[in-house]
Formats: structure tokens, C-alpha cells, sequence
């Protein structure tokens, strides 16, 4: 390929993401510096705004509930969407259907998904889930204003909308798996536990790092589903991060852009120390393929 | 090739399932403003094609001088363009526009709560040679005195005023007959009504109000403040949060708890309605907006068993109502780039007199003589409400105040930190935002 016609192809991509990632992501790094209100230049105050999060309790709280979050996700998203997969996959003309069905929640806009899920829990609005804990347990929750019952809530959702793209991508790497590895280990007398750990795990090792990937970077950004799912989120405990920076920095006419900013820019390296033995091992497998 | 076949069946479940939601989304925030009145909107027409960006959020109260005032300014050169918005967004919006030296919108709805900040901070324009202009042509006289005085910072009038909220009680007439209460006229006399009706057996949360600890429990204490005959800050600036009115509206408030659902700190004011709706709750507190669905026979099988009536007072010989008025109106950024004199006849248009009889029952408008006691089941409640609520000109802090105090209020109704502490946390927090403006 010519260097010219390299340029053209690659050109409006290099555009894009340089005015809609690069561009903002200098602009949150210089503001994280400053005081800065809309349409005013900012005020250089140094390190002002990491010191004010850094030792606001509330920020240390949605550090702790974000990062809780993700990895109880993302274990139960490897899990259960392992099994799934698994399930789906011996399914023969139910499976598309199957596999459509589950998709909805996937594609649903984030907060429609949560008001929904959270009318389950809400005796208010019919909350069937609700009554069938309470009939079952002979207990009753407050799913929205208790710290732990309110979490499983939250956890329950995130997994219910996430886990349809982890089952697609698991099944993906299951049929990927060369029936000539299966039919060797039945041969050397593997049983079905054993074909699972030593043959067909191993063998798509890259997919299941690239669902945790993405799973990671998705739970990370939560946000719009704690509005309906989690309405007192700060006095329990349950913020997010992003919930915190949209709170601190926009809502109810607040100007504090500085102050989001230094947040979303330890929200940045949060993110990478969570996804570097990710990053890591997707370039090691992409160097050895080449 | 098994996985193809996924993908396709997928991918095909996906689309029709994004299409279904967009259409529904569609539904959900239309621009049309079919059926709106018609009035006359008589600017002089600029040369040139000019669009008019109105803020505005949606609401059954908001909508009918909205949707007045595209339909009936737009013509010839000039387009009126609103996009549909829930209130929060329309906070967000509004700091947006009217920050720097050009904005996106050239009309914005505002409110007697944010009126002083963005006046002081010069943001908006003052109304007052236009309202002299064309008092005659509008009628603008008829605007209520008060609810202008509630659109006013320093002696100048910064937003017209198009109708105003105030809270209403709502109870199960059905519920209190049988048992013989009257409507209660204090917190001592919901408490006594609500064992009451709790006694009887199927209502266990006979109390419902609004007290979301994002956002409408600060207004709920500021109610109670204002009964006592406080507010948050002072005429002269200072805030009150270590008064005795103070202590009285958070005892008041934290003694109707047992009588309320345990997770009332997340029940914004659909929550209440749907609480009345279902039956589970048997009087609610909140601002008159949300009145009109409760009489709707579409949303509860119980819309003929509600009465209305004022707001309790927070003790029996507390000065004024458990209520605040807010009042909303037109505004005209500064930094707009059009000509403000057929930006304010537009305004002035959507608050006339059929536009405010439009309105009714949904909104209590601001023209005088709109609402009488037969306008709607509410009316007679709404015009004793008016008469006793303390008059509570805003502060350019009191937003500020109001968003650094909420945590702590929450945290007093909720048992986790004692009055004393709370009240003193509070009054640090607002000094705070008052020595930051």
C-alpha cells in the first residue's frame, strides 16, 4: 500500500478519535489544575482539586463501592456466563432464539433497563421480586435505603444487563475450540470436568480475557443505573465514581469542572492499574501470533 | 459456521428491539404542539430567518405556555424551536447557556429559587422597562403582585411569571369519613390520624411526602422553617440553621417517620403519587403540579376518594403553612444574540389570558382572577394555601446552601447524626457557601 492511500484510510479515524479522545482527554488533565466554571477561563490552583478528593470521605466511599462492584461482577459474569454458554451451546434449534431473547437487556438504554429492574424490588410500583424474597425468606428487605440489600440489587442488574455479551463472546470461543483437542482428551480419558479446566478453558484463555476486559471497563463506568436503582446512593454507600464526578461537577447547576476532572483523571488510572495484566497479556498473545 | 448464524439471529433481535425502543422513545418526547393555544404574538418581524432556542422543561403545568408560545410566535421569518426536558436537565442546561458571552437558548424557563443567583450574577436581563412598554398591550398589571415580587432580585423584575406551585394535601376522603377525622391542620394532627387509620387495619404508612435525599427533602425542611416563620438565610444574609425554628421544622419532621414507608428518603413525588394511586398511603403532601393526575379516573381507581385540602402548619400555632410557593416564569438571557424586545412580546404573549386559561386545572397561573374555587377539585385548597404560606424572597446563596446542607438533613431524619450536631453542620456548611459567593 502507498503511504498516500495508507493516509486517506487511516486519516478520518486518526481525526476522529484525535477531536473526541485526545482532545478531551488533554482538556481533563489541564482543568484538573485549575478552578473552572462554564464558558470562564480556568484559575491555575495546582494540586488543590486531587487534595480535595483525595481527602473527601465520599470519594474514598465510591472508590471502595466501584471497584466492589467490578470484581463480584466480573466474577459471577465469568461464572455464570461460562455456564450459559455451555447450555446455550448444546441447545440446537431453540438456541438463536434463545440467544435473541437475552440479547434485549443488552440493548436496552441503561436506564430503561434499571427503571424496570428496580420496579421488581419496589412494593410501590407491584415489586414482584420483592414479595417472592419476602414469601420465600419470611423477610423483608429495604432494597433501596439498606447499604448490603441494596447492593445485591445493584449487582444483580449489572450482571443481568452485561452477561448476554458474555455469553455470545464465551459461546464464540467454545465452538472455536478444534473438536480434534476434545476428541484427544476423551481419548487420554477425560471426563467432562476435566475437558472443561484443562482443554476448552485453557484453549480460549484470550476471549475470557477480553470478556473480562470489557466487563471491567463497563462496571467501571457505571452510572445512569444508580439514578432509579440506588436514589439515596452517597448516605449508604453505594455511589459509583462516575455518580460521584457527575454529582460534584454538574448536578443541580454546580460548576466545580476542575474538581470532576481531577476525579475522572484518577478514574483513568484506576481503570488501567484494573486493566493492565488484561492489556498485557492480549499483546503478549497478539506478538506470539505474529 | 454455527456462530454466523448466532450473530445474524442477534444481530436481527438487536434491530428490531433498537427500533421498538426508538420509536417508543419517539413517542415519549415529541415536538408537536398540536392542540396548544393560539394567541397573538405581535413582534416586529426581523429581515433576516431567525430561530428562538425556548428552555423549558415538561411538565402538564409547564406545557401549555410552551407549547403557547411556539405555536403562536412561530410565522414567517422566525422559528420557535423546544426539545423536550425533565427538570434536572434543564438546571443543567441553564448554568450552561448562561455562562460566557453567547448561549444556546434565547428564552429560558426559570424559577423564584433561581432567580437571585443568576440576577446578582447579571445573567439574565431585567424585564421592567419592557413590562412598563407593554403593560397595557398584555395586560401585565393582572400578573399576580407576589408572584412577581418572587421573580424579582434587588427591586427589578427578572423573569415575567407565568404560574406558581404551592404545596396541597391530598387525602382519602373515603378513609377519613369512615372513621370520623377531619383533615388534619398540624404534624400533631396527621400523627393523630395516621394511628388512627393505622389501627383500622390496611393502610400501615398512612403519611406520604416527597423526601428524596437528592432533592426534595431540603425543600420539605425549608417548608417547615417557613410554617415556623424562618427560612435558610435571613433578609440580612445570615443562615438559620441553628435557630429554634430550625429544631422545631427537624423534630416536626423526623416525628411523621414512623407514619411514613421506611424508604421515603428515595420517594421523589411520582413515588408519592403512586403511593395515593395504590391505595398504601392515606394523605400526602406536595407541590400542586402533581394534584390534577390524582383526579384523573386513567391513573387510580381511587381518583373520586381524594379530597383536597391546605397543607397542615408544622404545630398547631405555628404562623404560616407546611408549604413553599415557587414561582416560574420567563426569562431573557443576557447573552442572547436576538432582539430582546421581540424576545420579551413572546414572553408576554404565553402568559396572556387564554394561554393562563388554558392552563387550568394543571397550573395555578400567575394572571390573576384564572383560578376560581370551581376551576378544578383543588382550586379551593390552592387559594387557602396562598394566602398562608410565608413569603420567602430567595438569596443568591440559596441554592448553594440548599446543595451543601442536604447530606446532613438527610443524615438528621435519618437517626445517623443527632439534631444538635446536624443543626450545627448545617449552619457551618451554609455559612460556608455564603462566604464562597
Amino acid at each position: 500500500m502507498r503511504r498516500r492511500e495508507f493516509w486517506m484510510l487511516i486519516g478520518p479515524s486518526v481525526l476522529v478519535m484525535f477531536g473526541l479522545l485526545v482532545v478531551p482527554l488533554i482538556r481533563t488533565v489541564q482543568w484538573s489544575f485549575q478552578q473552572v466554571s462554564y464558558g470562564t477561563p480556568g484559575t491555575f490552583v495546582g494540586l488543590s482539586n486531587y487534595t480535595q478528593a483525595l481527602t473527601d470521605p465520599r470519594f474514598g466511599r465510591a472508590v471502595f463501592f466501584t471497584v466492589f462492584l467490578t470484581l463480584v461482577v466480573t466474577a459471577i459474569m465469568l461464572v455464570v456466563g461460562y455456564l450459559v454458554a455451555i447450555g446455550v451451546n448444546n441447545l440446537t434449534r431453540l438456541r438463536p432464539y434463545i440467544l435473541g431473547a437475552m440479547l434485549v437487556a443488552y440493548v436496552l438504554p441503561g436506564v430503561v433497563g434499571a427503571v424496570s429492574f428496580s420496579w421488581l424490588f419496589d412494593q410501590n410500583f407491584g415489586g414482584v421480586l420483592n414479595l417472592l424474597i419476602e414469601r420465600l425468606t419470611g423477610q423483608s428487605f429495604l432494597w433501596f435505603t439498606d447499604t448490603w440489600p441494596n447492593r445485591v440489587m445493584v449487582v444483580a442488574h449489572t450482571v443481568w444487563h452485561l452477561l448476554p455479551f458474555a455469553v455470545l463472546m464465551i459461546l464464540a470461543g467454545v465452538q472455536g475450540v478444534p473438536n480434534e483437542l476434545r476428541e484427544a482428551a476423551r481419548i487420554d480419558g477425560a471426563n467432562s470436568w476435566k475437558m472443561h479446566v484443562y482443554v476448552i478453558i485453557p484453549t480460549m484463555r484470550g476471549i475470557i480475557g477480553f470478556v473480562c476486559l470489557i466487563t471491567i471497563m463497563d462496571v467501571l463506568r457505571t452510572f445512569d443505573s444508580l439514578i432509579p436503582l440506588s436514589p439515596q446512593a452517597d448516605a449508604i454507600g453505594n455511589e459509583s465514581i462516575m455518580f460521584y464526578v457527575f454529582d460534584t461537577a454538574f448536578r443541580d447547576g454546580s460548576q466545580q469542572l476542575g474538581l470532576g476532572s481531577a476525579v475522572n483523571v484518577l478514574s483513568i488510572i484506576l481503570i488501567l492499574i484494573c486493566l493492565f495484566p488484561f492489556i498485557r497479556d492480549l499483546l503478549k498473545e497478539a506478538k506470539a501470533k505474529a | 459456521m454455527r456462530i454466523h448464524t448466532h450473530v445474524r439471529n442477534g444481530v436481527a433481535a438487536m434491530a428490531i428491539t433498537a427500533t421498538l425502543v426508538g420509536l417508543t422513545a419517539c413517542g415519549a418526547g415529541s415536538r408537536t404542539n398540536e392542540g396548544a393555544t393560539e394567541v397573538e404574538c405581535d413582534y416586529t418581524m426581523p429581515e433576516a430567518d431567525t430561530t428562538v432556542n425556548v428552555l423549558a422543561y415538561n411538565s402538564s403545568a409547564i406545557d401549555p405556555f410552551t407549547d403557547t408560545m411556539v405555536a403562536s410566535c412561530t410565522r414567517d421569518n422566525v422559528t420557535l424551536l423546544h426539545d423536550p426536558i425533565d427538570f434536572s436537565g434543564q438546571v443543567t442546561k441553564t448554568t450552561a447557556t448562561l455562562a460566557g458571552d453567547t448561549g444556546t437558548y434565547d428564552i429560558i424557563e426559570t424559577y423564584g429559587f433561581a432567580v437571585p443567583e443568576i440576577a446578582s450574577a447579571g445573567s439574565i436581563e431585567p424585564l421592567d422597562d419592557f413590562v412598563t412598554e407593554y403593560s397595557e398591550k398584555y395586560d401585565l398589571d393582572a400578573l399576580d403582585e407576589g408572584m412577581r415580587s418572587a421573580l424579582s432580585y434587588d427591586g427589578q423584575l427578572y423573569a415575567l411569571p407565568m404560574q406558581a406551585q404551592m404545596y396541597i394535601m391530598a387525602y382519602r376522603e373515603d378513609v377519613f369519613e369512615d372513621l370520623g377525622l377531619e383533615a388534619p391542620t398540624s404534624f400533631e394532627d396527621m400523627i393523630d390520624a395516621a394511628e388512627v387509620i393505622r389501627e383500622q387495619g390496611d393502610i400501615e404508612y398512612p403519611i406520604a411526602m416527597p423526601w428524596s435525599a437528592t432533592a426534595d427533602i431540603s425543600t420539605n425542611y425549608q417548608a417547615a422553617m417557613n410554617s415556623e416563620g424562618a427560612d435558610f438565610i435571613s433578609e440580612d444574609g445570615e443562615a438559620q440553621f441553628t435557630t429554634e425554628e430550625s429544631r422545631t421544622a427537624l423534630e416536626g419532621m423526623k416525628s411523621l417517620l414512623p407514619y411514613m414507608d421506611p424508604q421515603v428518603t428515595t420517594f421523589d413525588q411520582p413515588s408519592v403519587q403512586q403511593q395515593m394511586f395504590n391505595g398504601s398511603a392515606a394523605m400526602a403532601v406536595m407541590f400542586s403540579g402533581r394534584m390534577n393526575d390524582l383526579t384523573l379516573e386513567t391513573n387510580s381507581a381511587l381518583f373520586e376518594d381524594f379530597a383536597f385540602a391546605a397543607p397542615p402548619k408544622v404545630g398547631a400555632e405555628s404562623p404560616y403553612l407546611f408549604s413553599r410557593l415557587s414561582v416560574d416564569g420567563w426569562a431573557i438571557p443576557a447573552n442572547t444574540q436576538l432582539d430582546k424586545d421581540m424576545l420579551f412580546q413572546m414572553m408576554a404573549s404565553a402568559v396572556g389570558e387564554d394561554a393562563s386559561t388554558a392552563a387550568v386545572p394543571a397550573a395555578y397561573p400567575a394572571r390573576e382572577g384564572i383560578v376560581t374555587d370551581d376551576s378544578s377539585r383543588y382550586a379551593v385548597a390552592a387559594n387557602n394555601t396562598i394566602a398562608e404560606t410565608m413569603p420567602a424572597p430567595n438569596h443568591p446563596a440559596s441554592a448553594a446552601v440548599t446543595n451543601a446542607i442536604r447530606p446532613v438533613l438527610v443524615q438528621v431524619l435519618l437517626g445517623q447524626t443527632d439534631v444538635d450536631a446536624g443543626m450545627q453542620q448545617m449552619q457551618d456548611l451554609a455559612d460556608a457557601a455564603i462566604d464562597g459567593l
